[in-house]
């Protein structure tokens, strides 16, 4: 089972190997792909900016907290997308019927899919770092956290984040095994719910916050965490709950795909 | 006539799809829904200028439904799919301008798109939130006329972002740039008299905001029909620009493989 698990994630650092150097094929591409996303990024971010700039606080969260929510969500976002790349474009390969080919080789198409056309967020992941700096810096400055404990926190949420998202987004690509046209579901469960949890959870509705912490539990990415890291409103359990809830997020995928996949047929295209 | 033969075939490819996109709707009154919870959070207890919070909530719910028609026009007028087929050598051949071609074709999927996605979701937020209706019919055809030229622009850019597909296989993240700098710039979420510093220096000198705060402000009576005119010059500025993108991709035309 270890030498399994061990064969399966050299695979992995081969593939994305591969497939990074087969990017850097086109160098002004990459490059250029990578600048724009960190663009669309600071853009989204200046969005939530010019809000707390002209409204001091949104409901009792400040600048520096609010940033410390969106920082942790972009860099949980970039693990995800950088470490699960192609999963969530699953439904070009199963309208394409491309997965036929996939299925051939021999090894598992969830870890193929994870390695093709790796893009390794630079751009999203420095805007990140140095959102979560600047609100790491000036929280300890007031003295409303120490840094000591905050820092190592926050790479365990990110990460914990990284795998929570990946586990809503594998989910929801299994749905493509039955349905095949995912992109409306995915502009619910992904886009949608990413949207929201750049803002304090307590902003929404019940129903909204309802929806947000059970059936599509991402404010585990961000929200509930910083309630015990930056707020101190909850203990320590917050982040063992953060870590269930992605343990249960994952579990859930990954059943979806495994079932999902020995339904597959393919669309003959 | 060729313009409505080329809208009418892309109106009834659309309509076969139709009760998958009602069921898209859902996903982008949602989306609505997330905004509009975002503003209720926000403005309570605060100061919102010459909106209020009923007028911003209308302000918000309106620029949601507008999305259909200013924002979501396809990916560079599908250029980049016929570049990566090698259909653009064909339609470049053909006996009638590329950017008129291409128009006409997106003129009927962004007809389709008013009527089966801005308009549901316009008629859900009448009744759930609810919506201002226009002060006048000659308010309401004024916004139509802003909504036209919206359109129009949106079409351009997306021909452009489609243009640039033949020298780079990375026009998709200029698509998604032009998406993100429209939410910030466009007043889509947040009025862009509201936008500090050089943020609304450089919204106010672009088209953005013509695309959906202007439309907006006519709608709910804020702005007259004489705020169309910068929006109209940058129709004629944007449709030269488009002209001369295919005067270029003339003079050279590389597919990636067919």
């Amino acid at each position: 089972m270890i030498r399994d698990l061990k064969g399966m994630a050299s695979m992995y650092k081969l593939l994305i190997r591969f497939s990074f150097r087969s990017s850097m094929q086109y160098r002004f591409n990459f490059w250029l792909g990578s600048t724009i996303a960190a663009l669309i990024a600071f853009v989204e971010f200046a969005l939530l900016a010019v809000i707390l700039s002209r409204f001091g606080t949104i409901q009792g969260w400040s600048v520096q907290e609010s940033a410390y929510l969106y920082s942790i969500l972009i860099l949980s976002k970039a693990i995800y997308r950088t470490f699960a790349s192609d999963v969530h474009h699953l439904e070009k390969y199963l309208l394409s019927g491309d997965l036929d080919g996939l299925l051939l080789r021999p090894l598992p198409v969830l870890l193929v899919l994870m390695t093709q056309n790796v893009s390794v967020r630079f751009g999203e992941t420095l805007l990140g770092l140095g959102m979560l700096a600047y609100s790491l810096s000036s929280l300890a400055a007031d003295d409303q956290i120490q840094l000591w404990i905050a820092i190592p926190l926050s790479v365990l949420i990110c990460l914990n984040g990284g795998l929570l998202l990946f586990g809503i987004g594998l989910a929801t690509a299994a749905t493509g095994f039955w349905l095949t046209r995912i992109d409306m579901l995915q502009n619910l469960t992904e886009d949608a719910t990413h949207t929201a949890i750049r803002y304090p959870l307590s902003i929404y509705p019940g129903w909204l916050k309802g929806i947000l912490t059970s059936i599509l539990p991402v404010a585990f990415v961000n929200y509930m965490p910083a309630l015990y890291i930056v707020r101190g409103e909850a203990g320590p359990w917050m982040l063992a709950l953060s870590a269930a809830a992605s343990l249960v997020v994952l579990g859930a995928g990954a059943f979806l795909w495994k079932w999902g996949i020995s339904r597959y047929q393919s669309t003959g295209s | 006539m060729l313009f409505f033969a080329l809208a009418r075939a892309s109106y009834s490819r659309n309509l076969q799809y139709r009760a998958s996109h009602l069921l898209h709707n859902i996903a982008s009154a949602l989306f609505g829904f997330i905004y509009l919870s975002i503003w209720t959070g926000i403005g309570q207890g605060r100061d919102l200028g010459s909106y209020g919070m009923a007028g911003l909530i209308s302000y918000v719910a309106l620029n949601q439904c507008l999305l259909w028609v200013t924002a979501f026009t396809n990916y560079g007028l599908g250029l980049p799919q016929l570049v990566r087929t090698g259909g653009i050598a064909i339609e470049l051949a053909r006996p009638v301008h590329l950017f008129y071609n291409m128009m006409s074709r997106e003129w009927g999927n962004i007809g389709y798109q008013f009527l089966y996605k801005s308009v549901p979701i316009y008629l859900l937020y009448l009744v759930v939130i609810p919506l201002r209706l226009p002060h006048s019919i000659s308010t309401a055809f004024a916004f139509l006329a802003a909504l036209v030229c919206a359109a129009y622009l949106s079409l351009c850019v997306q021909y452009l972002i489609g243009a640039v597909s033949l020298w780079t296989t990375e026009s998709q993240w200029l698509h998604w740039l032009n998406h993100a700098m429209l939410t910030l710039f466009s007043g889509f979420l947040i009025p862009i008299e509201w936008l500090p510093g050089w943020l609304g220096w450089f919204s106010r000198w672009s088209f953005y905001p013509y695309l959906q705060y202007i439309p907006t402000r006519i709608y709910l009576g804020m702005d007259g029909i004489s705020s169309l005119l910068p929006s109209l010059a940058w129709c004629a500025g944007l449709t030269l620009l488009c002209l001369a993108a295919t005067a270029l991709m003339r003079t050279k035309t590389e597919v990636q493989g067919g």
